[in-house]
């Protein structure tokens, strides 16, 4: 049996066919055997969201799997890119088993049909195996998050851990890819099964705080909630900002990425956290996840300190979560973090990889929303779609 | 007791107990609730002014991030700008220098499109220089629209001021709605670029984002990088003036040069026609010469009849002056072979004692005659040295020969040789009348003859420094002379060993 093997490389050059092959050189320069490279996951900014970077990969490297999306920017170990291609190549020991899966065109079907369809694809000769977890790039624009995550719980199971990332774009909002093998695609979501002797742990924190007074949601339907306090939902958000919903529409973006909406969940330490996608003209407002009718909310406010501290606790809880030294760490980090963080964006990098060692392999990507469990008991390690949060996957040997 | 009056009585009492107990109690119930609902009502109305503070820290927190936004946008600006500037004023080229405005430096400027367009004196129209952000056919559209409107855009240039789709009202050319048509963009900056010398232009920068417009500082730092393109095409301009000149000097240098290789070989055409003529009119001499001496000797045997003295006396001067002009015949001669390369030395290992004490013998008599002392000092050990003995024996009888003659009676000459630098040098010295200064450098030339009363009266042909000169040469060798006017002089040669 060998022992986990990761190389990884970055290039920031333009065009797409010499970043990758540069990329892929310089991760296998770290490759003992080019020919056990069992994965490759590839995050780019959005400039290499070209079919081109896939095929000079799969040139390079034959048909090795490989699962990725675009991003707003890159994070490594070796700094924050924001035009950059990123590729993890991982050998795998023996007793670890991966298999990936991908679900096309899901607009036209029910986000839970979607979620179950990529269920079953990712069980698919994986029956006998212990599982260890799954982890899910999604397209970032798709609005019922939710949903997907309770139709792939419906084939993998309740508890068992979800992670993921919805692909982000050059902040646009206008189009993300998803990459899988030979195919780039937009309304898609990939999946990664991974079983066997693996040792891993998860962090998930946001650092947002409540604010003002609590309210009830008291006529929701899935992602789309109308009425707040009895009152038309945007009115909660008028009343705050001091605005009509004509400015509300108008300075949307940022005040959902500052000010989102927390979900009392109780026993968890946390808010769960929900951005506003859109405001509707009757005054409903759409999150990218669920919000369940009669929830306590609260209006939520991050800062930078509070922001980077929880940076802090979800690298250290994922660290603590595993039993040796990580081999490598995966991490997918809010875009609204990003903004709100700007200029000291690297300062979160920094955090990680002083918890982690700073020689620890890291690759990650700015998500438009994030797949990851709850850890309080009463919630039975169930995932949830969140906002505003990071999500750190550390692997251990 | 049994009287039911009585207890009819007591029961009324008791009611009537009973109504005031209840009545206490209710009364006191109802200030208890009535206490608890102003508790609550002062819960109630905390909480709501706690929500109204929470409602301005929100705004405030909003208002203060709008102005960390702006202000981290315009320290990422600044600092690209900073770096940018750096890079282009390291360019000398001017196509170079928009090259260096990369799409990573206009996003962190804050812009997603750019066109760079400079004037064309000789086209009358604007040509583009920068692109970023648009297709092929895309730019080639906007050129034309912008050379449709030329005239707006040279008038803009003219006013060297900035204008943004926020400012540009206030202007009455250029119109905004056609600038975000033909540039597709939403909000845009433009920017005069003035290079001191040469065609000018302007910058275009643009963003499709509906959601910003340019701020003042926006076009700040857009004219500040417009500034920088000028500065930098001025500098890259001088840089191909000046280095224009220096190619062309050095290419004037060239010819220069190459003009007086030309002229030089010429000379050395005429002074090798030169030394072929005199070789020729020397043998020429030789032949005419010899008959003359022939007869001249036949007839001062008087092996034709016996002469009267007068007419020997005569004949003896003839066959005098022959001699002399053979010996110059042959001079000359000797030169136009060595400088023709014709002589060929007949180079053999020699002992320069014994060079020395051969010329010493034949120049005895004549120092004896004026009294002269002949001092030799040659080194101990001195090497053999590869020389022509015959050519070297001549050069020793012509730098003696002349000693002898320009030192007065009672005089001094030396002959040092020595070993120095490798080579051996040898210097002839006299207590003679010496040679004036500006003499010095014409010394060697050929019919040369210093202006003094000794030449006046002794006869020389002017040709034996020239001849010395000539076989040193041939040897490798060089020759020099030192001398004090009225003090004597040193003629020095030098021989290589090997």
């Amino acid at each position: 049996m060998t022992a986990m093997n990761i190389g990884i490389g970055v290039s920031t050059e333009i065009n797409p066919a010499q970043a990758a092959k540069s990329a892929v050189l310089q991760a296998m320069d770290n490759i003992y055997d080019q020919s056990s490279v069992t994965l490759a996951i590839v995050f780019g900014t959005i400039e290499f969201a070209n079919i081109i970077t896939l095929k000079t990969i799969n040139n390079l490297l034959g048909a090795v799997p490989i699962i990725g999306c675009s991003s707003a920017a890159i994070i490594t170990n070796k700094g924050i890119f924001n035009h950059g291609l990123i590729i993890m190549l991982l050998c795998l020991p023996q007793n670890i088993y991966v298999n990936t899966a991908l679900v096309k065109d899901i607009k036209s079907d029910p986000a839970m049909n979607v979620g179950q369809e990529l269920g079953r694809k990712l069980l698919n000769g994986f029956k006998d195996v212990s599982r260890n977890f799954t982890l899910i790039l999604s397209d970032g624009l798709m609005e019922d998050n939710s949903s997907l995550i309770n139709g792939l719980q419906e084939r993998l199971g309740t508890s068992f851990p979800i992670v993921g990332a919805s692909a982000s774009d050059n902040l646009k909002f206008q189009k993300t890819y998803i990459y899988f093998n030979q195919e780039l695609s937009s309304d898609a979501v990939c999946g990664l099964i991974c079983g066997g002797k693996l040792n891993f742990g998860l962090g998930i924190k946001h650092g947002w705080k409540p604010l003002g007074k609590p309210n009830y949601v008291t006529k929701a339907s899935g992602n789309t909630v109308y009425e707040i306090n009895g009152a038309s939902a945007a009115r909660l958000y008028e009343e705050y900002f001091a605005c009509d919903i004509f400015q509300l529409k108008k300075s949307l973006k940022r005040i959902s990425v500052f000010y989102p909406v927390g979900i009392h969940l109780e026993g968890e330490q946390e808010y769960l956290l929900r951005n506003i996608l859109f405001v509707n003209d009757d005054g409903s407002l759409v999150f990218q996840g669920d919000v369940p009718q009669n929830s306590m909310i609260r209006l939520m406010i991050g800062s930078k300190e509070s922001v980077l501290s929880s940076t802090r606790e979800a690298a250290q809880e994922a660290k603590g979560n595993l039993s040796s030294k990580p081999n490598f760490v995966l991490v997918f980090d809010s875009i609204s973090r990003y903004i709100l963080l700007k200029r000291e964006a690297n300062k979160e990098l920094e955090i990680i990889k002083e918890v982690m060692g700073q020689d620890t392999p890291i690759i990650g990507l700015y998500t438009y929303g994030e797949h990851a469990p709850l850890k309080e008991i009463s919630y039975k390690g169930k995932s949830f779609f969140h906002n505003q949060t990071i999500a750190v996957l550390a692997i251990g040997g | 007791m049994d009287n039911p009056e009585f207890w009819l009585n007591i029961l009324r009492l008791g009611n009537l107990l009973l109504l005031l107990g209840l009545g206490v109690f209710l009364m006191l119930t109802l200030e208890k609730n009535k206490q608890q609902k102003i508790t609550i009502d002062k819960l109630a109305k905390s909480l709501e002014e706690m929500d109204e503070q929470a409602k301005l820290i929100v705004r405030t927190d909003m208002e203060l991030n709008k102005a960390q936004e702006e202000l981290d946008k315009k320290v990422i600006g600044l600092y690209a700008l900073q770096r940018l500037s750096r890079t282009m004023s390291t360019s000398l080229e001017e196509m170079q220098i928009f090259k260096k405005i990369s799409p990573s430096y206009l996003e962190e400027l804050g812009f997603e499109k750019a066109a760079g367009f400079l004037w064309n004196d000789k086209e009358n129209d604007f040509i583009i220089q920068l692109n970023i952000g648009y297709l092929e056919d895309e730019i080639g559209k906007i050129r034309t629209a912008v050379n449709l409107e030329k005239d707006l855009y040279l008038d803009l240039i003219k006013e060297e001021k900035a204008v943004s789709s926020t400012s540009i009202q206030q202007y009455s050319g250029l119109n905004k709605e056609s600038i975000i048509h033909f540039f597709k963009v939403n909000s845009f900056v433009i920017s005069p670029i003035l290079p001191k010398e040469g065609s000018r232009g302007f910058l275009f920068v643009g963003k499709e984002d509906t959601g910003e417009v340019p701020t003042e500082g926006d076009e700040e730092l857009i004219t500040v990088l417009a500034n920088q393109i000028g500065q930098a095409i001025e500098n890259a301009r001088l840089f191909e003036k000046s280095w224009k000149t220096q190619l062309e000097l050095e290419k004037k240098v060239e010819e220069r040069t190459r003009e007086l290789t030309n002229v030089l070989e010429e000379v050395q055409k005429i002074s090798n026609r030169k030394t072929d003529f005199i070789s020729s009119v020397s043998h020429e001499l030789r032949t005419p010469l010899t008959s003359i001496k022939g007869y001249a000797a036949i007839l001062i045997a008087e092996k034709l009849g016996a002469l009267p003295p007068a007419v020997k006396e005569r004949l003896e001067k003839i066959n005098h002056h022959s001699d002399e002009l053979v010996h110059m015949v042959n001079d000359l001669l000797d030169i136009a072979r060595i400088e023709a390369g014709r002589a060929t030395m007949k180079i053999e290992l020699q002992d320069l004692q014994s060079i020395i004490a051969t010329v010493s013998d034949l120049i005895m008599i004549q120092c004896k005659n004026k009294n002269i002392e002949l001092v030799t000092n040659i080194e101990a050990d001195m090497p053999l040295i590869p020389t022509d003995r015959g050519q070297i024996e001549r050069v020793f009888i012509n730098l003696l020969g002349n000693a002898v003659k320009f030192t007065p009676q009672n005089g001094k000459i030396t002959i040092n040789a020595e070993l120095k630098d490798g080579v051996v040098q040898v210097g002839i010295s006299d207590t003679g009348i010496g040679i004036p200064e500006e003499a010095i450098s014409k010394l060697f030339t050929e019919f040369y003859r210093i202006d003094n009363a000794i030449n006046q009266q002794v006869k020389g042909t002017g040709l034996g420094l020239s001849l010395v000169k000539h076989i040193i040469e041939a040897h490798k060798g060089n020759i020099w002379v030192e001398s004090t006017l009225g003090k004597g002089s040193t003629f020095f040669f030098t021989l290589p060993i090997d």
